[in-house]
């Protein structure tokens, strides 16, 4: 079953204090696979990522990373060594620094330590040429030289663009949403993912998933909710 | 560090260390003619620039505020001032081989933690690597459990305060509330003469200047790019793949050298070092240089302690009742009116100014090849 996945999390239990965050869950993605997790408040979708991403240990389970890494032992810098990036709901950049250089700290490197980062890293002409090709993808190689904290909140156009932004990044790469606005989900998801209760509810196309019955339910009086949220 | 800027520390280094000490050597009659006191009085001002640099680094670039570096700037202090007590021999007044008040508190042997001192290089050696291991534990004990913001600054005053209490305390043998004085000579020159004093006041300068290379280095760095993440959003920089502890820690270690090595040049210029100099007040004043100048500008530090330092000089001999007054107006007008102190108001000064400075800064901005493109105003 983990052949061609690449997270794989095994009855995983979050308890905050006799609330179970997350209970039992089983979830699993392939690689280069866009999934959505939706489902509603409390459902345990924040702490699907922070389980992911090392920011909370799980009480019990295990979460398997490429063949054999159990990244439930592991630091979150060093889970973003072995190569899973977490972008947060809030728009977090380093707004002192220039666009630039959030790029250059966001690069993969073989060692983010701080005496590696006192020198100029050897393939410094590479890493270059890599952040002007970021930039360029998503856009901002004009502001480039500009104070990160200065860049003003997005159009509802550069928001629908965002969609297309995520399609283009997954085709190499795995990449786990979550996500409130239904309109945002049926433009980039393929399968989507329903928890709720800290476990998976059901599991399919968006299209499947909007007419279950069991997902209309949980959400039912919530519906207006999901789409204000975001 | 850009061509620029080379220049100007080599012009800073040569106006304080070359020409300061030529006016100082000429006759007292002279117009241009520094007085010994005026010298001793800059080299104790450039010790705390030192010690500012490093608690900009820190505070200024990591975001770190530390309310007690006077303990860093104390162990350097005394590591010299027991090298330079050692050294007094029989001279002292009780003429027996140990200090003065170890025979008044009637110690009979010197206590083994004293005899490295005897040696000049240990004690070169302890200045730095003294307040490096107490920040490396302190820091270690403090990042790795995560205590960050105020709770970090509180736990530091802590430090200060019982580092203050042990200090105070004759059966440490050091000195007690009286410290270590009556320093006689170092390396065998006479500490009275007033050539030692102007020896030391350039080597003052030239730390000074190593001390700031130091940390433009650092800041200039990715490593450096890192700091200033942290102080943006340390939750932020662990999830871009760096471990905060690591570089705060670096940082705290960095900050901790530069101000053992400040108080081990201060110790042979003022004479005296006691606890006092070590307490949660000093370590306060010191907190107040740094954003009185400007905090994350390294330049700003400097002026600040160097500033705020001469501004104390003069209030306390003309009017010794307003000097307390005048810091905590200071602090609170620094806070309330400019948070980024004096070199702030004048860069946004500057910026106000028209169109060559801007061409100027256009010129450093990082990722230039990129910044070219955009159309400038």
């Amino acid at each position: 079953m983990t052949g061609g996945a690449i997270i794989y999390l095994e009855d995983v239990t979050v308890d905050y204090d006799g609330f179970k965050a997350l209970s039992h869950l089983n979830f699993f993605m392939d690689r280069r696979e866009l999934r959505v997790v939706i489902g509603p408040n409390g459902a345990g979708k924040t702490t699907l990522l922070d389980v992911i991403s090392g920011r909370v240990r799980p009480a019990a389970g295990r979460v398997i990373f490429g063949h054999a890494t159990d990244v439930t032992r592991l630091r979150e810098n060093d889970i973003v060594a072995l190569g899973i990036g977490r972008k947060f709901q809030t728009p977090s950049v380093f707004v002192n620094l220039s666009v630039w250089d959030n790029v250059e700290l966001s690069l993969k490197r073989h060692s983010k330590g701080v005496f590696a980062g006192l020198w100029e890293s050897a393939d410094a002409a590479d890493e270059r040429r890599r952040i002007a090709e970021t930039l360029e993808r998503v856009g901002l190689a004009a502001k480039a030289g500009r104070q990160a904290g200065v860049l003003s909140g997005m159009t509802d156009e550069e928001t629908a663009r965002t969609g297309e932004l995520l399609m283009a990044i997954a085709a190499d790469r795995s990449v786990l949403v979550i996500e409130h606005d239904m309109e945002f989900v049926r433009q980039i998801a393929r399968t989507v993912t329903v928890l709720h209760q800290g476990t998976v509810l059901c599991e399919g196309p968006v299209a499947q998933i909007q007419n279950d019955p069991r997902v209309l339910e949980v959400y039912l009086g919530q519906r207006k909710e999901t789409h204000a949220v975001r | 560090m850009p061509k620029r800027e080379w220049l100007a520390v080599l012009a800073a280094v040569i106006a304080l260390a070359v020409v300061l000490p030529a006016c100082n050597a000429l006759p007292a009659g002279s117009p241009l003619h520094v007085s010994n006191f005026t010298l001793n009085l800059f080299g104790k001002f450039l010790t705390y620039a030192i010690l500012a640099l490093g608690l900009d680094l820190l505070w200024g670039y990591a975001g770190v505020l530390s309310l007690g570096h006077g303990v860093f700037f104390g162990l350097g202090a005394y590591a010299m001032g027991m090298h330079l007590m050692l050294e007094i021999g029989t001279k002292s007044v009780y003429q027996t081989a140990l200090p003065d008040f170890m025979v008044w508190n009637r110690v009979t042997a010197l206590p083994l933690f004293w005899r490295p001192f005897y040696s000049a290089w240990f004690t070169l050696l302890a200045i730095v690597v003294v307040p490096a291991l107490a920040a490396l534990v302190f820091g270690f004990l403090a990042f790795r459990s995560r205590v960050r913001g105020v709770y970090f600054s509180i736990i530091t005053q802590a430090l200060a305060l019982s580092a203050w209490l042990v200090f105070n305390r004759n059966e440490m043998n050091l000195g007690g509330t009286n410290g270590l004085a009556d320093f006689k000579t170092i390396l065998g020159f006479s500490l009275s003469a007033p050539a030692t004093q102007r020896g030391l006041y350039v080597v003052t300068v030239l730390a000074l200047a190593a001390a700031y290379v130091l940390c433009r280095w650092i800041t200039r760095s990715r490593a450096g790019k890192v700091l200033v993440a942290i102080r943006d959003s340390e939750t932020r920089v662990l999830f871009s793949g760096y471990s905060p502890v690591q570089y705060k820690l670096f940082v705290f270690v960095v900050s901790a050298v530069l101000a053992g090595v400040a108080g081990a040049l201060y110790a042979p210029q003022v004479g005296i070092i006691t606890p006092a100099k070590i307490g949660v007040l000093p370590s306060i004043e010191m907190v107040v240089w740094v954003a009185a100048g400007g905090r994350g500008t390294l330049v700003g530090a400097m002026l600040g302690a160097f500033g705020v330092n001469w501004i104390q000089s003069w209030l306390t001999t003309s009017y010794p009742d307003l000097w307390l007054l005048f810091l905590g107006a200071l602090f609170m007008g620094v806070v309330l009116f400019i948070p980024d102190g004096v070199v702030g108001v004048a860069a946004r000064l500057a910026q106000r100014l028209p169109r060559w400075p801007a061409a100027l800064r256009h010129r450093e901005m990082p990722g230039s090849e990129a910044a070219t493109r955009t159309p400038t105003p």
